[in-house]
């Protein structure tokens, strides 16, 4: 992976269009095709890796437009799973889905999504995937006796779909907890099932970990004092935080992250729309390099930009690239 | 035609069916009404109106012609409660030339402004001005605004209602310790204050809860009393005397509490408004044979009303206007002599009518709708809405409760205490405003589009009945967080 000095790259999504929540509403009503659907969600992604080329950014995702919430799209991938699908109105709401019994290995058929980011850009690549912790979190258990036990049992249905994404080229796969902020209680097993799903994962891998950004509004608060020390067990190469949105303060709870562990530091505050300047995406960079140095420091929006009208988005996503070119002078 | 019967005043919308079908036959028989009119013709009975209110007993209302082959649209409402034996035909007769693009049909009468909508008529620029000079206002009336309200006493201050407020709050305070998850500051808003009865009520109560179950939150307490009149702030502090401590006087806007408050986004644990909605800037809708009008409304003095006040204030009709624009600009101070303005204040309010006509929108997605709701989700709300309807926008009430929704922290919930339309289908059962509570303006809010809001916005919107007074035509809107 040949990066610049504080790469930059979104958390996972990029903004959902308007007209693309109504036409996968409009398939939920069986009014389109799900061939139709399929081209349209090709279209889209496409249009968001280009604004993500235009912006500047250095690590480019698919912007997760195919998903209709994080939870959904692995839901249904995943053998075992059953879903109502009448339980849900509009594409983001959340399906009832649950589980009966053991959960049986099968791919899910992300392989094919990452080779379709990997395909249309040049530049490096992140592949975003919701982990265990969150997943067992939201649909519903009504086989294994614990949590914990459903969640290592995701993971080991998961695991080797990830391996087959590092096969397919993939440098990079984040894994997605923001329900670790809502259940700190969970840490310890959260992060045991983290492992078990990125065993032998030949990538590096980051985990994302914030308050919620559920209808763009945060679903916690607290403080990330709560992930030490649990979270340094995790076998990840890197831990994708919000410092925009909720101030510097939590910054300083990673003073003492240990050198194998980078930061990816939020500096784009995705729960509003006002657009930060470079000014002042530049000065959040620097109080990060207060705190890790520059060489373990990835530059990011708080969350992922799903919420975002796409103008803001584009604009925020721009200033954050600006910022961050400012500060790179500095070094 | 079509003629709906609403089951609102039984015996006289009966009595006086038959009366208004003659009339609109004989109309037809002497052309005053066209054939191709008269088959599209809506006639609705009963169009009860508040005691108090801008409309007529009856009313024409024509859409404005966009197509010219075409005769448009024409509704004829009548309030039977007004309705006297025998004056339909000349009710009729004299507002139906007063619609479309006509001229005003009152030529004595005095324009207050020219057609718009609602939203931007000079009604609320009255509506201000009460709240800005309520002190002015109850002076003359020698009663205060809350003997005004149905019932003499505002719902906001029943103790039931807010001791389970504070019970729900303190739960929620004990859920977040629980959690390890509480705030070391303790926001609460309230959003038009009043005379700041409930919010002392609300802080008392929770004082001896909390002192009751020793858990020691009181003191941790932030809270913020809202209103958009500095004037009415002043007058809220002797209720929370006790607690000035642990209270902020914030003026701030209704419409846009995040605009004085962004500070505070994500960390208020509990707002409450009580009857704020019903006194927004709204405007109506209506969906008529599958196309989508707004209506337009003219603010009037009618001719006697503008003469009589002419007289008893001395001051030349035609005068009128510019005076009424001086007025809401300056106050009643306006006018030399405080008493004089208010009274000539007050006769304006009282005779002050609305004309309406329909306007043709060529696209629905043409129409602004605050609260980053789409038209084409108003489309999808409508999909359930019978296929005639007139409804309000609401678009104040969805501006506020869009820009106070983003300072609820992730676990804070709001309440709002008003009238609400929850059901697109009432609005065939009943009249929904808007009325003129002395003087203020009093409208009936679209809790199916605040619904739809809340949950774009990651809330679930409730509505429960104001159970704790029978009669009460209050609602109680609560969120919860959407999952």
């Amino acid at each position: 992976m040949t990066l610049p000095i504080l790469p930059t790259t979104v958390v996972g999504s990029y903004s959902m269009p308007g007209w693309l929540e109504r036409l996968k509403t409009e398939y939920y009503a069986r009014r389109i095709s799900r061939r139709d659907l399929d081209e349209i969600h090709d279209t889209a992604v496409k249009a968001a890796i280009k604004d993500q080329e235009v912006a500047g950014l250095d690590i480019i995702t698919d912007g997760e437009l195919r998903r209709d919430n994080m939870i959904d799209y692995f839901a249904e991938r995943l053998p075992g799973v059953q879903i109502d699908h009448a339980s849900k109105k509009f594409h983001y709401d959340f399906y009832d889905s649950k589980v009966l019994g053991k959960l049986p290995m099968a791919p899910l058929g992300l392989v094919d999504d990452y080779k379709f980011l990997r395909v249309n850009t040049e530049r490096e690549t992140k592949f975003c995937v919701t982990g265990p912790h969150s997943l067992s979190k939201r649909i519903r258990n009504e086989h294994y006796p614990t949590e914990e036990e459903f969640a290592m049992d995701l993971a080991r249905v998961m695991n080797p779909e990830l391996k087959a994404i590092a096969n397919a080229g993939a440098h990079f796969i984040q894994i997605d907890e923001p329900n670790y902020s809502g259940f700190p209680e969970d840490l310890a097993w959260g992060v045991k099932a983290l492992n078990a799903l990125v065993e032998g994962v030949d990538a590096k891998i980051g985990v994302h970990i914030c308050y919620g950004n559920r209808y763009g509004k945060p679903s916690w608060e607290g403080s990330y004092r709560y992930l030490l020390p649990g979270i340094l067990d995790a076998k990840v190469h890197q831990l994708t935080l919000e410092f925009a949105r909720r101030g510097g303060e939590d910054l300083e709870v990673f003073r003492e992250l240990p050198a194998r562990f980078e930061l990816g530091v939020g500096v784009i505050d995705v729960k509003t729309q006002a657009i930060e300047t470079p000014d002042q995406v530049a000065e959040r960079i620097r109080k990060a390099l207060g705190v890790i140095p520059a060489d373990r420091l990835f530059v990011l929006p708080d969350c992922g930009c799903l919420h975002l009208p796409r103008d803001v988005a584009f604009a925020k996503l721009s200033a954050m690239v600006e910022g961050t070119r400012l500060v790179r002078k500095e070094l | 035609m079509i003629l709906q019967l609403n089951h609102l005043q039984r015996k006289p919308a009966a009595n006086t069916t038959q009366e208004v079908v003659d009339v609109l036959y004989s109309l037809l028989e002497e052309g005053r009404i066209e054939q191709e009119q008269f088959a599209r013709l809506h006639v609705q009975l009963d169009w009860i109106q508040y005691r108090q209110n801008f409309r007529e007993c009856v009313m024409a209302i024509m859409a404005t012609s966009d197509r010219p082959e075409q005769f448009p649209p024409l509704d004829v409402h009548v309030d039977t409660r007004q309705v006297t034996p025998g004056c339909l035909r000349e009710a009729i007769l004299r507002t139906l030339p007063n619609t479309g693009d006509s001229p005003h049909s009152d030529p004595e009468g005095v324009l207050l402004e020219d057609f718009r909508s609602f939203r931007e008529s000079i009604a609320w620029g009255f509506n201000r001005l009460y709240w800005h000079r309520l002190a002015d206002w109850e002076q003359f009336t020698g009663r205060g605004y809350e003997q005004a309200l149905p019932g003499g006493k505002s719902d906001a201050n029943h103790p039931s209602a807010v001791a389970d407020c504070v019970a729900d709050f303190w739960t929620l305070l004990r859920d977040l310790e629980n959690r390890k998850q509480l705030p070391e500051e303790l926001f609460v808003m309230e959003i038009g204050v009043g005379m700041g009865t409930r919010s002392g009520l609300w802080l008392e109560r929770f004082r001896s809860l909390d002192r009751e179950r020793g858990t020691n939150y009181y003191p941790r307490l932030k809270f913020l009393l809202g209103d958009y009149s500095l004037a009415t702030l002043e007058r809220s502090r002797p209720a929370v005397k006790e607690h000035l401590d642990l209270c902020s006087f914030v003026v701030l806007d209704a419409l846009n509490p995040l605009k004085n408050l962004a500070f505070l986004r994500h960390k208020i644990l509990h707002i409450h408004l009580t009857n704020v909605y019903d006194n927004l800037p709204d405007e109506e809708f209506e969906r008529r044979d599958g196309r989508f009008y707004a209506v337009q409304v003219r603010a009037h003095i009618p001719a006697a009303d503008a003469q009589r006040i002419s007289k008893e204030l001395e001051i030349p009709a035609q005068q009128i206007p510019q005076t009424v624009n001086r007025l809401l600009e300056g106050g009643p101070d306006y006018l030399s002599d405080r008493r004089r303005g208010v009274a000539f204040w007050q006769e304006v309010w009282k005779a002050m009518r609305l004309e309406e006509r329909l306007v043709s929108l060529d696209d629905l997605p043409d129409v602004a709708i605050p609260g980053d709701f789409r038209a084409s989700q108003l489309e999808e709300v409508l999909g359930e809405a019978p296929s005639d309807v007139r409804f309000h926008l609401s678009s104040g009430a969805l501006e506020s409760f869009h820009n106070t929704l983003p300072l609820l922290h992730p676990r804070g919930f709001l309440q709002v205490q008003d009238i609400f339309v929850t059901n697109f289908n009432e609005y065939r059962l009943g009249f929904h405003g808007p009325g003129k509570l002395d003087g203020s303006i009093v409208n009936w809010v679209n809790g199916v589009l605040l619904r739809e809001v809340g949950e774009r916005a990651g809330y679930d919107v409730h509505f429960a009945p104001f159970h704790y007074r029978k009669g009460s035509k209050t609602s109680i809107l609560y969120t919860t967080q959407r999952e």
